[in-house]
């Protein structure tokens, strides 16, 4: 039977995002609870504001800018999440990464905006 | 003398709860503000601080002139020694 | 390459977009200088109907979340590795036929 509205935006959110990030390099991080969090937090993002926004990023109020930190935002701050190896979040790493939590958040460079 | 520490966060960051934790377990005291629960003016307030410091995403975290952006427990932990 | 006819020629203006079925595929026709580009009419990035996106010379801008794409060679302009089913198109007796067969365009 169908699931529950919320949880199957989620399924549908999560396999969007699977073939989006895989090009780019990145994969879903192993750490299985983060990634549920996040989607969950995204769903909440996506019923107040019509948008899976990022759950770690300021929106601004300016669309341009907004639009940047739609997940998966990876596309638009691409340096300085291979630089991590993660993106900011966490949600998504580079393939390979067995421990995610050794990956520091590390501010990003002086040259993003 | 104690340096203050000032936390700004959004509801929906898993690592600001986190550090939100770490803080809270270091017995420091220390104010927490939600990005996206705070007022306007609030709001361009912490803006303008992350600007300034060239950050855009969550945990922002301040003790005494020091910043730190995002989770770094290390950091933190040196922060408060 | 199996040819279907999707739309009257006349259907499709100057800088217009719009969506037709072959085979019951979504797929967004536009006309740019004259030329008329068929393109995947689905976003990759969360599936929203680019046929009511916005279209400024040869990039189509996507409705929902602003992502960018070249017409010609359906590349998402902001990471050559994504982009979208590029789809030959042909005008015969004043009608625009589409193939759905691959045509080297990305991915
Ligand atoms: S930082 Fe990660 S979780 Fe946040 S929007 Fe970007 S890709 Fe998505
Ligand atoms: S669905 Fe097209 S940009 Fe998000």
């Amino acid at each position: 039977m169908s699931a529950p509205p919320a949880s199957s935006r989620k399924e549908v959110l999560r396999a969007f995002y699977a073939k989006v990030v895989e090009p780019l390099g990145f994969t879903f991080t192993p750490d299985t609870e983060l990634v549920e969090f996040l989607l969950e937090q995204e769903v909440v993002l996506e019923g107040k504001h019509g948008v899976p926004f990022c759950p770690c990023q300021p929106l601004r109020g300016d669309r341009e800018k907004d639009m940047k930190i739609v997940c998966p935002c990876i596309p638009f701050h691409r340096a300085h999440f291979d630089e991590m190896k993660r993106c900011w979040c966490g949600l998504f790493v580079h393939p390979g990464v067995t421990d995610p939590d050794s990956l520091p958040q590390l501010p990003p460079p002086v040259t993003t905006p | 003398m104690k340096k203050p520490i000032h936390i700004y966060g959004l509801s929906t960051c898993p690592w600001c709860r986190k550090t939100k934790a770490l803080f809270t377990k270091s017995g420091a005291p220390f104010d927490y503000v939600d990005y996206d629960l705070a007022d306007e003016p609030t709001q361009a307030k912490i803006m303008a601080e992350l600007d300034a410091a060239g950050a855009n995403g969550f945990p922002f975290v301040k003790v005494g002139a020091d910043i730190v952006i995002g989770y770094q427990p290390e950091r933190f932990a040196q922060l408060l020694a | 390459m199996t040819w279907t006819d999707v739309l009257d020629e006349k259907a499709l203006a100057e800088g217009m977009l719009q969506v037709v079925y072959p085979l019951g595929v979504n797929v967004v026709l536009a006309r740019v200088d004259g030329a008329v580009h068929a393109v995947a009419g689905a976003c990759v990035h969360l599936g929203c109907p680019l046929f009511n996106g916005t279209l400024v010379g040869h990039t189509l801008t996507c409705p929902c979340h602003d992502w960018r794409f070249d017409l010609r060679t359906g590349r998402f302009l902001d990471a050559p590795e994504l982009g979208l089913q590029v789809y030959g198109t042909r005008a015969e007796q004043g009608r625009l036929f589409v193939s759905l067969d691959s045509t080297g365009g990305t991915p």
